[in-house]
C-alpha cells in the first residue's frame, strides 16, 4: 500500500467514524436525556429575571459565574442551542442514513409465494377443496377483498400456479420521514422567525394611534400604518374576577380607517402579517380636581388643574403642578394606601417641594404641616392598552411541522405495511390447493388475528 | 342532587373498586374480578354524570363552562380519564390483575382532589378559547396512557424480578399475573397511545398560546417540563424500537417518565411559578 492510499484509507476511516457518531441511535438518547436535563435546570433558576433578584438568594460570585455560563437566559445560551444543532444534525444524518432501506423496503416486492418466503411469514396456512380452481378463486378473492382492498398482482407460473399479491399500507414506510423531518422543519420555521420577525410591546392610549414601538431587542420599529385605541374596557364578574379586557382597534392608513376590530385576550388583530394582542392595560391622569384647604379645614378654594400645567393655588403666590400617578401608592410605612396624584408645589420665597396626595386618605396632606391642605377631590384617568405585538414569518413553518409530526406519529403506530399472498394450484386427484401466507412490518398480533379470521373463513368454503 | 354529591359518591365507588381489584388479585375468584370492573365501570358512570352535572350548574349560575379549567377540575378528570383508559386496556388485553395496581389511582386522586376548593368560578379572559377542551382533553387522555403504563410496569418488574427467582411456578399472586413479556409489550402499546396524545396536547397548547399572548413557545416551566416529558418517552420509543431495549430499563423508563408527567402536572403548579398558574391550588 502506497503511503497516498493510506493517508486515505486513514481519512475514509475518520469520515466513517464521525458519520457512524452522528448515526447512531446512542446520540439521540444521550441527547434527549441530556436536554431534558438541562431543561429541568431551567425551569429550577427562574430566566431572564432582573440580575437584582438573583442576588436575593445567591451569592454574588454565583450570580457571576452563572451570568457568565448564561444560565439565566439558558434557553438561548450557546451550549443549550448547541445540544438542539446536534439534534439537528443527528435526524439529518439518520433521515440519510435510513432513506435507502426504507425505500428498498416500499419497492420491494415479492410476488411467488415459494418456500424461500414462506420462512419469513408472519402466518400461513393450506386449504384443500373439492372444487374446481377458478371457483375457488373467484370466492377466495371476494373474500379477501373485505379486507385488503385494492387489486393483486396476479402471477401465472408455467406449472398451473396461480399467484396473487396483496399489499397494503405501504407508504406507512415513509412515516420515519415524516416524524423527523417535521422536527427539523420545527426548526427552521424557529430560526425564521428569530431572524426576521420581532417580538415587541406598545401602550396606546384611548383615542390615540401609534404607528411606531419598541421591540424586544431594544430596536425602534415603524410601521407603514397607524394603529388606533378607540377604546379600552376591562369587565368584571360580581365577584371581582377579571372577566373580559376589550380594546376597540383601528387600523388607519394615510389617514383613512381600513380596518376595525374589537380584540380580547384570545382574538388578536392581525395587519401585514403584524399582530397586536391584547396583554395589559392602565391609565394616566388627565385632569385633576383639588381643593384647598386652610389648616384648620376651611375651603380656601378649588383648583382645575390639567396635568403637567401650573396653576395658582388660591390665596398665596404658589403654584401647583399635577405630575405624577400611582395605582398602587406606598404609604410611608409601607401600608397599601390605594391611589395618588403627585403634586409638585412651587413656592415664593422657597424651593419647590413635590407632595403626594393619597386619594382615599383625606387627611393625609395635612401630615405635611404646610401653610394649607391639598386634596384631590376628582380626577379624570386616561385609560391606555397595553398591546403586545408580534411579527413571526416563521410561523407557517412551525404549523406545517407540527402538523407533520402528528401525521407521522399516529402513522409509525398505527398504520402498518401488510402483505398477503395467495397460491392457487391443482393437485393431482384434481383438488384445489389453497396456500395462504401474510406479513407486516409492525403491529404483528392484530395482523396475525386478522389473517386468522381470513382463514376462517376461507375454511368454511365449500 | 348536586354535582358535589354526586363525585362524594365517586370516591367511595372508586375505593370499592380498588378493594375488589385487590381482592381479586388475592383469591383469584372469577366473579370477584367481574364484580371489580363492574364496580369500577360504575364508578366511571357516577363521575361522568358529576362532571355533566357540574358543568349543567355552571350554566345555571351564568358561568357556563366546561369543567376542565382549575386544579380540582383537572384532578377529577385526571381520575376518569386513567379509569376509562384502563378498562378500555382491561377489555383489549384481557389483563384484569393489573387493575390492582392501576384502580388505586382515581380513589387516590378523587380523594386528594376533595381536599381542593371545588366552588365553580368563572373564566378568567386568557381561559376563555375553543382551545380550552381539545388542549385539556388530550393533554390528559395522554396522562392517563402513562399512568396505566406506569402501573404496568410497576407490575412488570415484580413479575420479571418472580420470574428469574422461581423459575416457572411464582409464588404468590404473581403467578396469576401475566408473563412478564406479555406486560412489557402492553406498557409499550399504552406507551404509544400516550405519545401521540402528549404531541397533540403540546401543539394544541403552543397554537393556543400563540393566539393569547402572540409567542408559541416561551420555555414557561410548564411548556418545558412538557417537552421533558415528550423527550424521555421519544428515547423510550427509539431505545425500543430501534435498539430492541426490553424488559427492566425499559419498565423504569417507563416510571422515570410517568414521575416526570406527575410534576408537569403537579409539581410545576404547587412549586414553580409561570404562567400556567390557573391548575394551582389557590
Amino acid at each position: 500500500m502506497s503511503l497516498n492510499q493510506e493517508v486515505k484509507a486513514k481519512k475514509t476511516d475518520f469520515t466513517v467514524r464521525i458519520w457512524d457518531f452522528f448515526t447512531s441511535l446512542k446520540l439521540v438518547i444521550v441527547l434527549l436525556l441530556v436536554l431534558s436535563v438541562l431543561s429541568i435546570v431551567g425551569t429550577i433558576i427562574e430566566q431572564n429575571k432582573p440580575l437584582q433578584e438573583y442576588y436575593r438568594y445567591l451569592q454574588p460570585s454565583t450570580v457571576n459565574l452563572f451570568g457568565k455560563l448564561g444560565i439565566f437566559d439558558m434557553y438561548h445560551s450557546w451550549w443549550f442551542i448547541s445540544c438542539l444543532a446536534m439534534l439537528a444534525l443527528n435526524i439529518t444524518a439518520c433521515t440519510m442514513n435510513r432513506y435507502a432501506p426504507i425505500m428498498r423496503g416500499l419497492r420491494k416486492k415479492s410476488l411467488i409465494l415459494d418456500e424461500n418466503l414462506e420462512k419469513t411469514l408472519n402466518i400461513k396456512d393450506k386449504v384443500k377443496y373439492g372444487l374446481p380452481l377458478a371457483e375457488v378463486e373467484k370466492k377466495a378473492l371476494a373474500i379477501i377483498e373485505r379486507s385488503f382492498s385494492g387489486k393483486p398482482t396476479v402471477t401465472q407460473l408455467e406449472k398451473g400456479e396461480w399467484h396473487y399479491f396483496f399489499e397494503q399500507g405501504k407508504y406507512s414506510r415513509l412515516a420515519f420521514f415524516f416524524t423527523h423531518l417535521s422536527v427539523l422543519l420545527i426548526f427552521i420555521g424557529a430560526i425564521i422567525g428569530s431572524l426576521f420577525g420581532y417580538k415587541g410591546y406598545v401602550n396606546i392610549y384611548e383615542g390615540e394611534a401609534v404607528s411606531r414601538f419598541e421591540t424586544r431587542a431594544g430596536k425602534i420599529k415603524n410601521l407603514d400604518f397607524e394603529l388606533k385605541c378607540n377604546a379600552f374596557r376591562a369587565e368584571f364578574y360580581p365577584n371581582g374576577m377579571p372577566k373580559e379586557y376589550l380594546s376597540e382597534l383601528a387600523v388607519i392608513k394615510n389617514g383613512k380607517e381600513i380596518l376595525l376590530k374589537t380584540i380580547r385576550v384570545n382574538d388578536p388583530l392581525s395587519y401585514q402579517g403584524v399582530t397586536f394582542y391584547q396583554s395589559s392595560y392602565g391609565s394616566r391622569p388627565e385632569k385633576a380636581q383639588i381643593e384647598v384647604r386652610n389648616q384648620d379645614g376651611a375651603l380656601r378654594g378649588i383648583v382645575e388643574a390639567p396635568i403637567g400645567q401650573s396653576v395658582p393655588v388660591p390665596g398665596t403666590n404658589d403654584m401647583l403642578e399635577v405630575a405624577d400617578y400611582q395605582e398602587h401608592f406606598h404609604l410611608p410605612d409601607g401600608s397599601e394606601g390605594g391611589a395618588a396624584v403627585g403634586v409638585n408645589i412651587y413656592r415664593e420665597n422657597a424651593a419647590p417641594i413635590g407632595v403626594w396626595l393619597a386619594m382615599e386618605q383625606p387627611d393625609y396632606d395635612k401630615l405635611r404641616r404646610g401653610p394649607y391642605q391639598l386634596l384631590v377631590r376628582d380626577l379624570r384617568l386616561k385609560k391606555y392598552t397595553g398591546l403586545q405585538v408580534n411579527r413571526d414569518p416563521g410561523e407557517a413553518t412551525v404549523w406545517l411541522g407540527c402538523l407533520l409530526l402528528i401525521g407521522g406519529i399516529l402513522c409509525a403506530f398505527f398504520v402498518s405495511h401488510k402483505k398477503l399472498w395467495l397460491c392457487l394450484k391443482t393437485d393431482k386427484k384434481g383438488r384445489t390447493e389453497l396456500i395462504i401466507g401474510g406479513m407486516t412490518n409492525k403491529n404483528r398480533s392484530i395482523f396475525v388475528r386478522e389473517v386468522e379470521g381470513i382463514i376462517q373463513r376461507l375454511k368454511e368454503v365449500a | 342532587m348536586t354535582s358535589s354529591l354526586l363525585f362524594g359518591i365517586s370516591i367511595f365507588v372508586y375505593f370499592f373498586a380498588m378493594v375488589l381489584y385487590v381482592s381479586y388479585l388475592a383469591f383469584r375468584s372469577e366473579g370477584l374480578g367481574k364484580v371489580a370492573t363492574a364496580c369500577l365501570w360504575a364508578g366511571v358512570g357516577v363521575e361522568t354524570a358529576a362532571i355533566g352535572l357540574r358543568w349543567y350548574e355552571s350554566y345555571q349560575l351564568g358561568i357556563g363552562r366546561a369543567p376542565l379549567t382549575n386544579l380540582y377540575e383537572s384532578l377529577v378528570f385526571f381520575a376518569l380519564t386513567i379509569a376509562i383508559t384502563y378498562l378500555i386496556l382491561e377489555r383489549k388485553f384481557q389483563i384484569k390483575t393489573v387493575g390492582a395496581f392501576v384502580a388505586p389511582f382515581p380513589f387516590i386522586i378523587m380523594a386528594y382532589a376533595s381536599l381542593n376548593p371545588n366552588d365553580i368560578q368563572p373564566l378568567v379572559p386568557a381561559l376563555k378559547s375553543n382551545w380550552l377542551i381539545s388542549h385539556v382533553v388530550t393533554c390528559f387522555v395522554g396522562y392517563a396512557a402513562f399512568a396505566v403504563s406506569f402501573g404496568i410496569s410497576l407490575l412488570y418488574l415484580f413479575k420479571s424480578r418472580s420470574e428469574t427467582l422461581a423459575h416457572g411456578s411464582s409464588g404468590m399472586f404473581l403467578g396469576y399475573v401475566p408473563a412478564a413479556d406479555v406486560l412489557d409489550e402492553i406498557s409499550y402499546k399504552t406507551i404509544a397511545i400516550g405519545f401521540p396524545l402528549l404531541t397533540i396536547g403540546i401543539v394544541t397548547g403552543a397554537f393556543w398560546a400563540n393566539v393569547a399572548w402572540g409567542t408559541y413557545w416561551s420555555w414557561d416551566p410548564k411548556e418545558t417540563w412538557s417537552l421533558i416529558v415528550w423527550f424521555i418517552y421519544a428515547a423510550y420509543l427509539h431505545a425500543r424500537i430501534t435498539r430492541g431495549w426490553r424488559g427492566t430499563r425499559a419498565a423504569i423508563l417507563s416510571i422515570v417518565g410517568f414521575s416526570a408527567t406527575i410534576f408537569c402536572y403537579l409539581g410545576v403548579n404547587l412549586v414553580l411559578s409561570g404562567l400556567h398558574s390557573y391548575g394551582g391550588g389557590q
